[in-house]
Protein backbone atom coordinates (compact mmCIF):
# COMPACT_ATOMS: atom_id res chain seq x y z
CA UNK A 1 0.00 0.00 0.00
CA UNK A 2 1.31 3.06 -0.93
CA UNK A 3 1.93 5.87 1.97
CA UNK A 4 0.87 9.26 1.31
CA UNK A 5 4.01 11.86 2.13
CA UNK A 6 3.77 15.54 2.67
CA UNK A 7 6.53 17.94 2.29
CA UNK A 8 8.70 18.38 5.10
CA UNK A 9 7.67 22.43 5.31
CA UNK A 10 9.30 22.78 8.45
CA UNK A 11 11.61 25.89 9.40
CA UNK A 12 14.47 23.05 9.82
CA UNK A 13 14.13 21.64 6.39
CA UNK A 14 13.91 24.48 4.94
CA UNK A 15 16.95 26.63 5.89
CA UNK A 16 19.72 27.13 3.79
CA UNK A 17 22.10 26.94 6.85
CA UNK A 18 21.36 23.83 8.03
CA UNK A 19 23.37 21.29 7.00
CA UNK A 20 22.34 18.14 4.57
CA UNK A 21 21.93 14.80 6.43
CA UNK A 22 24.58 13.65 3.60
CA UNK A 23 27.00 16.54 4.83
CA UNK A 24 26.38 15.56 8.71
CA UNK A 25 26.47 11.43 7.64
CA UNK A 26 29.74 12.13 5.42
CA UNK A 27 31.88 14.22 7.90
CA UNK A 28 30.83 11.75 11.00
CA UNK A 29 32.34 8.87 8.75
CA UNK A 30 35.42 10.96 7.57
CA UNK A 31 35.96 11.98 11.55
CA UNK A 32 35.27 8.16 11.95
CA UNK A 33 37.92 6.96 9.99
CA UNK A 34 40.07 9.85 11.30
CA UNK A 35 39.62 8.07 15.02
CA UNK A 36 40.10 5.03 14.29
CA UNK A 37 44.04 5.90 13.35
CA UNK A 38 44.27 8.76 15.71
CA UNK A 39 42.84 6.47 18.92
CA UNK A 40 45.03 3.57 18.17
CA UNK A 41 47.59 5.79 17.92
CA UNK A 42 46.81 7.29 21.17
CA UNK A 43 46.28 4.30 23.10
CA UNK A 44 49.43 2.28 22.21
CA UNK A 45 51.42 5.34 22.38
CA UNK A 46 50.07 6.11 26.19
CA UNK A 47 49.48 3.02 27.06
CA UNK A 48 50.55 -0.25 25.50
CA UNK A 49 54.51 0.76 24.98
CA UNK A 50 54.34 2.21 28.28
CA UNK A 51 55.79 0.29 31.66
CA UNK A 52 52.75 -0.47 33.93
CA UNK A 53 50.19 1.39 30.90
CA UNK A 54 50.01 5.02 32.88
CA UNK A 55 53.01 7.53 32.61
CA UNK A 56 54.26 9.42 35.40
CA UNK A 57 53.82 12.99 35.82
CA UNK A 58 57.36 14.07 34.26
CA UNK A 59 56.77 11.41 31.36
CA UNK A 60 53.05 13.04 30.78
CA UNK A 61 55.39 16.75 30.50
CA UNK A 62 57.74 15.45 28.54
CA UNK A 63 55.87 13.60 26.01
CA UNK A 64 53.28 16.53 25.51
CA UNK A 65 56.38 18.83 25.09
CA UNK A 66 57.23 17.30 21.81
CA UNK A 67 55.30 20.00 19.34
CA UNK A 68 53.83 16.65 16.69
CA UNK A 69 52.23 14.95 20.05
CA UNK A 70 50.99 18.19 21.05
CA UNK A 71 49.51 18.55 17.76
CA UNK A 72 47.82 15.15 17.34
CA UNK A 73 46.59 14.99 20.57
CA UNK A 74 45.15 18.49 19.97
CA UNK A 75 43.80 16.88 16.76
CA UNK A 76 42.66 13.93 18.47
CA UNK A 77 40.57 16.01 20.73
CA UNK A 78 38.72 18.19 18.03
CA UNK A 79 38.13 15.15 16.12
CA UNK A 80 36.74 12.85 19.11
CA UNK A 81 34.33 15.99 20.61
CA UNK A 82 32.87 16.54 16.75
CA UNK A 83 31.96 12.79 15.99
CA UNK A 84 30.94 12.21 19.83
CA UNK A 85 28.62 15.25 20.20
CA UNK A 86 27.45 14.81 16.51
CA UNK A 87 26.86 11.02 17.58
CA UNK A 88 24.45 11.87 20.53
CA UNK A 89 23.28 14.42 18.34
CA UNK A 90 22.17 11.77 16.03
CA UNK A 91 20.87 9.79 18.43
CA UNK A 92 18.45 12.08 19.59
CA UNK A 93 17.20 12.50 15.80
CA UNK A 94 17.08 9.23 15.43
CA UNK A 95 14.92 9.39 18.71
CA UNK A 96 12.26 11.95 17.15
CA UNK A 97 13.66 15.08 18.21
CA UNK A 98 12.50 17.75 16.12
CA UNK A 99 11.58 21.55 15.51
CA UNK A 100 12.66 23.81 18.22
CA UNK A 101 13.52 21.92 20.85
CA UNK A 102 16.23 19.61 17.78
CA UNK A 103 17.17 23.55 17.34
CA UNK A 104 18.02 23.95 20.94
CA UNK A 105 19.82 20.69 21.46
CA UNK A 106 21.91 21.48 18.73
CA UNK A 107 22.89 24.62 19.51
CA UNK A 108 23.72 23.44 23.41
CA UNK A 109 25.77 20.31 21.99
CA UNK A 110 27.75 23.25 19.57
CA UNK A 111 28.04 24.93 22.40
CA UNK A 112 29.73 22.30 24.32
CA UNK A 113 31.82 21.08 21.91
CA UNK A 114 32.93 24.80 21.63
CA UNK A 115 33.96 24.70 25.89
CA UNK A 116 35.45 20.67 25.92
CA UNK A 117 37.95 22.14 22.89
CA UNK A 118 38.76 25.04 24.07
CA UNK A 119 39.40 23.38 27.78
CA UNK A 120 41.30 20.60 26.65
CA UNK A 121 44.01 22.73 24.27
CA UNK A 122 44.10 25.02 27.52
CA UNK A 123 44.71 21.62 29.60
CA UNK A 124 47.46 20.44 27.04
CA UNK A 125 49.29 24.28 26.70
CA UNK A 126 49.41 24.41 30.66
CA UNK A 127 50.72 20.98 30.67
CA UNK A 128 52.81 21.20 28.44
CA UNK A 129 54.39 24.70 29.26
CA UNK A 130 54.12 24.69 33.12
CA UNK A 131 56.02 21.73 33.51
CA UNK B 1 13.58 15.52 26.33
CA UNK B 2 12.01 12.67 27.87
CA UNK B 3 11.15 9.40 26.25
CA UNK B 4 7.45 10.15 26.57
CA UNK B 5 8.26 13.59 24.87
CA UNK B 6 10.58 11.61 22.13
CA UNK B 7 7.21 9.36 21.55
CA UNK B 8 5.06 12.20 21.43
CA UNK B 9 6.98 14.03 19.27
CA UNK B 10 6.83 10.75 16.75
CA UNK B 11 10.27 9.14 17.46
CA UNK B 12 11.20 5.65 18.87
CA UNK B 13 11.28 5.26 22.98
CA UNK B 14 14.38 3.99 23.98
CA UNK B 15 13.33 1.00 25.25
CA UNK B 16 12.06 0.11 21.81
CA UNK B 17 16.05 -0.08 21.64
CA UNK B 18 16.61 -3.40 23.34
CA UNK B 19 13.25 -4.93 22.35
CA UNK B 20 14.44 -8.27 20.56
CA UNK B 21 10.94 -8.80 18.25
CA UNK B 22 11.38 -8.57 14.70
CA UNK B 23 15.35 -7.91 14.91
CA UNK B 24 18.12 -8.80 12.71
CA UNK B 25 21.95 -9.16 13.80
CA UNK B 26 22.67 -6.02 12.07
CA UNK B 27 20.14 -4.18 13.89
CA UNK B 28 21.70 -5.38 17.20
CA UNK B 29 25.14 -4.27 15.64
CA UNK B 30 23.50 -0.74 15.48
CA UNK B 31 22.29 -0.99 18.85
CA UNK B 32 25.48 -1.95 19.92
CA UNK B 33 27.51 1.13 18.28
CA UNK B 34 25.05 3.45 19.93
CA UNK B 35 25.26 2.31 23.85
CA UNK B 36 28.77 2.08 22.93
CA UNK B 37 29.09 5.60 21.51
CA UNK B 38 27.16 7.07 24.26
CA UNK B 39 29.48 5.48 26.48
CA UNK B 40 32.36 6.37 25.42
CA UNK B 41 30.78 9.96 24.87
CA UNK B 42 30.59 10.00 28.72
CA UNK B 43 34.26 8.43 29.18
CA UNK B 44 35.66 11.44 27.38
CA UNK B 45 34.34 13.48 29.76
CA UNK B 46 35.52 11.51 32.71
CA UNK B 47 38.74 11.18 31.26
CA UNK B 48 38.85 15.27 31.09
CA UNK B 49 38.42 15.30 34.49
CA UNK B 50 40.84 12.66 35.38
CA UNK B 51 43.74 14.27 33.48
CA UNK B 52 42.64 17.59 35.48
CA UNK B 53 44.43 15.72 38.28
CA UNK B 54 47.71 17.01 35.98
CA UNK B 55 47.05 20.51 36.95
CA UNK B 56 47.63 19.58 40.90
CA UNK B 57 51.41 18.36 40.17
CA UNK B 58 53.30 15.09 40.16
CA UNK B 59 52.15 14.14 44.08
CA UNK B 60 48.65 14.02 43.21
CA UNK B 61 48.75 12.78 39.55
CA UNK B 62 51.64 9.86 40.71
CA UNK B 63 49.27 8.85 43.60
CA UNK B 64 46.30 8.84 41.08
CA UNK B 65 48.27 6.54 38.49
CA UNK B 66 48.84 4.51 41.44
CA UNK B 67 45.20 3.67 42.60
CA UNK B 68 44.58 3.11 38.76
CA UNK B 69 47.13 0.21 38.51
CA UNK B 70 44.70 -1.73 40.64
CA UNK B 71 43.37 -4.71 38.90
CA UNK B 72 39.91 -3.45 39.25
CA UNK B 73 40.79 -0.27 36.86
CA UNK B 74 42.74 -2.20 35.04
CA UNK B 75 39.96 -4.43 34.08
CA UNK B 76 37.86 -0.94 33.14
CA UNK B 77 40.88 -0.04 30.96
CA UNK B 78 40.71 -3.38 29.40
CA UNK B 79 36.60 -2.66 28.88
CA UNK B 80 37.26 0.55 27.23
CA UNK B 81 39.74 -1.16 24.62
CA UNK B 82 36.60 -3.50 23.75
CA UNK B 83 34.43 -0.73 24.02
CA UNK B 84 36.68 1.47 21.34
CA UNK B 85 37.57 -1.63 19.44
CA UNK B 86 33.48 -2.41 19.14
CA UNK B 87 32.16 0.88 18.44
CA UNK B 88 35.61 1.52 15.86
CA UNK B 89 35.51 -1.57 14.18
CA UNK B 90 31.45 -1.85 13.66
CA UNK B 91 30.98 2.20 13.09
CA UNK B 92 33.61 0.93 10.44
CA UNK B 93 30.95 -1.73 9.08
CA UNK B 94 27.88 0.66 9.88
CA UNK B 95 29.78 3.36 7.47
CA UNK B 96 30.66 0.72 4.37
CA UNK B 97 27.15 -0.42 4.60
CA UNK B 98 25.74 2.85 5.32
CA UNK B 99 27.12 4.32 2.33
CA UNK B 100 26.20 1.20 0.00
CA UNK B 101 29.70 -0.35 -0.32
CA UNK B 102 29.84 -4.07 0.60
CA UNK B 103 25.99 -4.00 1.51
CA UNK B 104 25.90 -8.03 -0.11
CA UNK B 105 28.89 -8.90 2.37
CA UNK B 106 27.71 -6.88 5.34
CA UNK B 107 26.81 -10.39 7.40
CA UNK B 108 30.97 -11.35 6.60
CA UNK B 109 31.98 -7.76 7.90
CA UNK B 110 29.93 -8.27 11.12
CA UNK B 111 32.15 -11.60 11.43
CA UNK B 112 34.98 -10.05 10.59
CA UNK B 113 34.77 -7.21 13.14
CA UNK B 114 33.70 -8.96 15.61
CA UNK B 115 36.64 -11.44 15.28
CA UNK B 116 38.90 -7.87 15.01
CA UNK B 117 37.24 -7.02 18.21
CA UNK B 118 37.72 -10.14 20.10
CA UNK B 119 41.71 -9.99 19.06
CA UNK B 120 42.15 -6.67 20.34
CA UNK B 121 40.22 -7.09 23.74
CA UNK B 122 42.58 -10.74 24.20
CA UNK B 123 45.68 -8.17 23.07
CA UNK B 124 44.57 -5.90 25.92
CA UNK B 125 43.82 -8.10 28.33
CA UNK B 126 47.49 -9.77 27.99
CA UNK B 127 48.85 -6.69 27.59
CA UNK B 128 47.16 -5.11 30.86
CA UNK B 129 47.68 -8.02 32.83
CA UNK B 130 50.95 -10.29 31.80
Amino acid sequence: MATRTLPDRTRAASSPRRPRPTVVWLAQVVSGVLLLVLMTVHMVAQHFVVEGGLRTYQDVVAWIRNPVVFAVEALLLLTVTWHGLAGVHAVLLDLGLRGRADRIVARSLLGLAVVTVAYGLWLLATIAFRG
Amino acid sequence: MTGKGLRAAGGRHPSRWLDPRGRHLGTWAFVLNRLTGLGLVAYLYLHLIVLSTLLRGPAAWDGLVAVFRHPVFLAFDVLLVLGLAVHGLNGLRVALVGSGLLVDRHRALLVAAGVLIGLVGLVAAVRTFA
